[in-house]
């Protein structure tokens, strides 16, 4: 593993362990932006430049502007519910939390005890490369072999635009 | 380390002082030019007492950003009010580690490509630093807590977001023009064929006016708009700080012209009539194949940087031309002229690249 991934690594943990313990709202999205970056960082670091790109374009680019924007908007300057009084809903949601930590944890111990990459499926990193990179590779079996399923999804969020835009406008008319 | 191991460091080292020098070091003098030029244009005489043409004055106001006081204002988000002007630089000097300036030199045997990051995605990255350009706006507008500061932060940001899909999308027809996301690629399909603005003279004007309002000059500058926001979202920024801002600016900027060069006017590609001189220095010194290599290499890098110059200077001509838009008329703009027309340009370059293709 290179150094500067473990360096990557070792930030958006850090980011992350802030934005789960930060009092300001403001400071808990920017540290999300700042795992956001350091995992594109990290895409970028293994190669996989598309993936970086796309996590950059969509993530940090533009979901995270809308947190912020309504963040600032609401001005939610201190954080409102107070766990204290609810030892039950801390117990499940810290429960759960070390579940899926040890799931990923036992996930990632299987792949590294594995010791090489193992690639499922077709394309491999040769494959890739000689059919002219991943760029090429993913767009192109987008259109062609997944076509259908990428414009049910394309359909979807249109719908979720068409939703939330007529229940806005209720609210306001 | 022998120099097998030290050369791609080095060789990467070089690239990145050469660009960043380059894009540092132009914004004195686009400050000087911006000043000069804009007296010129209203028959003014401009900044002319510090050295000669007035040329030393942005050394003066470099001298004055160091010793001005230090301020912070009492109520402001102290850690995120000193973050907002170094983020406002790091995303438009990302951006150009995409930008080639040239296609390849020989140094010692080794071919060195004349592009900080080759990578796979291409030009889509520039994208993905543009969507990052909104947070130091957003940032500075926020943690200032000054009305006029907010509301500068919001027109940046909404005006950003809204033409970068216009932006976006004229630069998604050219990709479907070049069949490719790799500037290189670019390059060269427009080296044999035409420039892209010829083949797209929508694309490319959608694009020029998006990135306006990307880099927030005039006529889009309502951010900033003095007349009604004081300074806008670094309204609170003073000495250095605001440097920061004034500097980013410059660095979009450059960015900019550099990214419209690329993709609509033949990038590094050799201006016409280049290729006699080249001819001519090659037979004149008598230079082998890398040599005749490396002089193609630095015309045309002296190519991207004419072009890139003719573009900034477009950018100080038009500031001084067009009265600022009212907010509105701005998104109206965005939205309802541009988003469609881009959208429409977008679906007839791709029938006619399927057409002539086929």
């Amino acid at each position: 593993m290179s150094p500067v991934l473990v360096i990557l690594a070792a930030i958006s943990a850090i980011l992350a362990i802030t934005m789960l313990f930060a009092k300001n709202p403001i400071t808990s999205a920017m540290c999300l932006l700042g795992v956001l970056i350091m995992t594109a960082g990290m895409y970028g670091m293994i190669g996989e430049h598309l993936v970086a790109t796309i996590q950059l374009v969509v993530y940090a680019g533009a979901i995270m502007v809308l947190f912020i924007f309504s963040i600032m908007l609401l001005n939610l300057n201190t954080e409102e519910t107070d766990y204290k009084d609810k030892p039950m809903v801390f117990a499940g949601a810290l429960a759960l939390g070390v579940a899926a930590f040890a799931g990923i944890g036992t996930a990632i111990w299987n792949h590294f005890q594995a010791g090489e990459v193992v690639t499922k499926g077709q394309f491999s990193a040769e494959v890739v490369k000689n059919l002219g990179g991943n760029t090429k590779v993913l767009s192109h079996s987008l259109f062609t072999q997944y076509f259908v399923s990428f414009e049910v999804i394309s359909l979807a969020l249109l719908v979720a635009v068409v939703g939330a835009v007529v229940l806005a406008k209720r609210k306001f008319d | 380390m022998d120099f097998e191991t030290i050369f791609p460091f080095a060789q990467l080292a070089a690239k990145i002082a050469f660009v960043v020098g380059l894009a540092l070091g132009v914004v004195p003098i686009m400050v000087w030019f911006e000043r000069r030029g804009a007296a010129w244009m209203q028959g003014r005489v401009g900044p002319n007492r510090v050295g000669p043409f007035g040329l030393l004055q942005p050394l003066a106001d470099v001298i004055k950003f160091f010793h001005k006081e230090d301020f912070t204002p009492r109520n402001a988000n102290k850690f995120y009010y000193y973050l907002a002007p170094m983020m406002a630089l790091i995303a438009p000097l990302c951006a150009m580690s995409v930008i080639p300036f040239g296609s390849h030199i020989v140094v010692e045997g080794k071919t060195v490509v004349l592009q900080i990051a080759e990578m796979d995605a291409g030009v889509l990255f520039i994208l993905a630093f543009a969507g990052l350009e909104v947070y130091p706006i957003i940032l500075a507008g926020w943690a200032s807590r000054n009305k006029y500061s907010v509301l500068g932060a919001l027109r940046g940001s909404s005006q950003i977001v809204s033409y970068e899909i216009s932006m976006g999308l004229s630069l998604l027809s050219m990709l479907i023009v070049y069949g490719s996301v790799n500037p290189h690629d670019m390059v060269a399909w427009q080296s044999e064929n035409w420039w892209g603005f010829l083949m797209n003279p929508f694309g490319a004007l959608v694009f020029w006016i998006s990135i306006f309002a990307e880099t927030n000059r005039l006529p889009f500058d309502l951010p900033e708009g003095e007349s009604e926001l004081v300074a806008g979202y670094h309204l609170e920024y003073g000495a250095m700080k605001f440097a920061l801002f004034f500097m980013a600016e410059y660095v979009a900027m450059i960015m900019a012209s550099a990214l419209i060069s690329t993709l609509f006017f033949g990038g590094y590609g050799i201006l016409p009539g280049m290729q006699m001189l080249i001819d001519m220095i090659v037979n004149h010194f008598g230079f082998s194949a890398v040599g005749a290599q490396n002089t193609l290499a630095a015309f045309q890098v002296l190519s991207l940087v004419s072009k890139v110059a003719f573009f900034m200077f477009m950018f100080v001509w038009v500031r001084w031309t067009l009265p600022r838009f009212r907010f509105d008329q701005l998104m109206d703009l965005g939205w309802k002229i541009l988003f469609p027309l881009s959208l429409i340009n977008l679906v007839v370059v791709t029938l006619a690249v399927y057409y002539f293709n086929s």
